[in-house]
């Protein structure tokens, strides 16, 4: 578990080119150009040309939506992608199909309408991002996000995450029940990651509009199996004691 | 395990291998199970059903060391440890008027669970012991004759043999706590040391894990925090047992840098 870049120069790559010089290239960058993203359900449509494409590809936000278009490159972001460069970033303007300008308000009242627990898993994907890790996806490991130390090309993710909202009835709804424990702590373990669980608290705040996410408190732990068996040494006892 | 591309999920075989692994355990013929070696030297304790523990009135080996907490100059061990010392061949127990009680006896008695021990509790216990860790009930002192050693001399050791408890009163009292434990209360059971030679009852240090046996569900974070700070900074572990199988897993507090 734990760091593994992917191959030899993969750190040095990293190290010359940190990913929030990247990130703060492409709010720039989309600042410039005045960019803006068309609200469709769950998901937010940004055309790009070239150099911002490869930015956001670089900052990994989005996926790439293959058209014929030659001249533009879309790009469909996740609701926390979208929002996260929107109101944390305040780079890009998300309008509805009405193809008027949506509020911070807005947007937040259309995600948490789609997703109950956006709340949350905004404040986990922003709490995250802010430190310059990378958020993905965490689907294809049965969990909420993965995340890495930089760009997935150079760097296995380190971290499988799961979002609990324990504290409100807990609509995540995961790690309630020790099979479902046991299950994740082997998953991650074959795929050499560590789970992650961020506790959201609201800390008594509702979710009623977006500037309540920056009270919310974030809580990292790393839940893990001990190996009795193959822990019966302790170095850092070894050396200390006598 | 190095060198491998863990991310790709289709290394199926990697699991398998786990999976042969983990049924390893599964043994057709009858007996074989055991790589347990019985001990040839035994050693005697009476079971006193008021203390809920057995006193040891006759030592033999070394595991001494390791079992039993010291008071007023005897010895007692719990039934936890009575058990295992029986399970292994070590130990011959018998009643207060001095039958020998049968190994069924005590087990019966530990389903009772009034001896601050139920089963799985043994079952946790055991599964280190035979792992070579040294484990005691947590927050029970080993001796009462301790810290306070480095003088050395025979007349400061009396003195704190003096301060001991010495009826059999002082005794129960320190046993009410272990028999009035709720054991349905998530709460801190036992203190784990490593396997060490040099471990000694006057002078055991702080233990390299405090264990909480868990039934039911996964903890709240509210119930790990408020375990936590029970702790004192040891690490904590919880305990599941499900059909005879002992699992430990941590929940522990990260923090995650930031990057450049």
């Amino acid at each position: 578990m734990g760091l593994r870049w992917k191959g030899k120069g993969a750190e040095v790559r990293a190290q010359a080119d940190p990913m929030s010089k990247i990130v703060s290239q492409l709010k720039l960058s989309l600042i410039e150009s005045n960019a803006h993203g068309v609200l469709s359900g769950c998901s937010v449509l940004l055309a790009v040309e070239a150099v911002q494409s490869d930015l956001l590809n670089r900052a990994c936000f989005g996926r790439p939506v293959v058209t014929a278009e030659k001249d533009k490159q879309w790009f469909q972001l996740s609701m926390e992608e979208a929002f996260y460069l929107c109101y944390i970033l305040k780079c890009l303007s998300i309008h509805g199909g009405d193809d008027h300008r949506k509020t911070d308000e807005e947007l937040w009242e259309h995600m948490t309408d789609k997703k109950s627990t956006f709340p949350e898993f905004f404040k986990a994907y922003a709490h995250l991002r802010m430190k310059n890790w990378v958020v993905r996806s965490g689907s294809q490991y049965g969990v909420d996000y993965v995340a890495y130390r930089h760009h997935p090309s150079l760097v296995h993710s380190e971290y499988a995450v799961l979002v609990s909202t324990q504290e409100h009835s807990g609509e995540n709804g995961r790690l309630r029940v020790w099979s479902d424990v046991h299950c994740m702590v082997r998953l991650c373990g074959s795929v050499a990651k560590a789970l992650l669980v961020l506790y959201i608290s609201k800390c008594g705040h509702g979710d009623a509009s977006p500037s309540c996410v920056t009270l919310y408190s974030v809580e990292e732990r790393v839940v893990g199996r001990w190996s009795p068996k193959d822990c019966r040494e302790d170095h850092s006892i070894a050396v200390n004691g006598h | 395990m190095e060198g491998e591309d863990w991310d790709d999920l289709s290394s199926e075989s990697d699991l398998l291998e786990q999976d042969l692994k983990d049924e390893d355990e599964y043994n057709y013929a009858s007996n074989s199970s055991s790589k347990l070696q019985f001990r040839k030297v035994t050693s005697v304790a009476r079971w006193n059903s008021e203390v809920g523990m057995a006193e040891v009135v006759q030592t033999k080996g070394q595991l001494w060391t390791t079992t039993g907490i010291v008071r007023s100059g005897k010895l007692y061990c719990s039934i936890e440890e009575t058990l295992f010392l029986m399970e292994i061949g070590a130990l011959h127990l018998v009643s207060e008027n001095d039958q020998s009680v049968s190994l069924e006896t005590m087990y019966q008695q530990l389903a009772e669970e009034k001896d601050g021990c139920c089963w799985e509790l043994y079952e946790v216990y055991r599964h280190l012991k035979l792992l070579g860790y040294i484990v005691g009930r947590h927050d029970i002192p080993w001796s009462l004759k301790s810290v306070k050693r480095n003088t050395g001399t025979v007349s400061s050791e009396g003195t704190s043999e003096s301060q001991e408890v010495h009826s059999p009163h002082d005794c129960n009292s320190i046993i009410e706590r272990l028999t009035k434990m709720d054991l349905n209360e998530l709460k801190l059971v036992f203190d784990v040391y490593l396997p060490n030679g040099k471990f000694r009852k006057s002078s055991p240090g702080d233990p390299s894990y405090v264990l909480c046996l868990i039934r039911g569900q996964p903890p709240s974070k509210i119930e790990v925090e408020a375990l936590e700070r029970q702790c004192g900074g040891l690490p904590l572990k919880f305990c599941l047992v499900e059909s005879g199988r002992v699992s430990f897993f941590s929940f522990s507090k990260v923090e995650l840098p930031i990057l450049p």
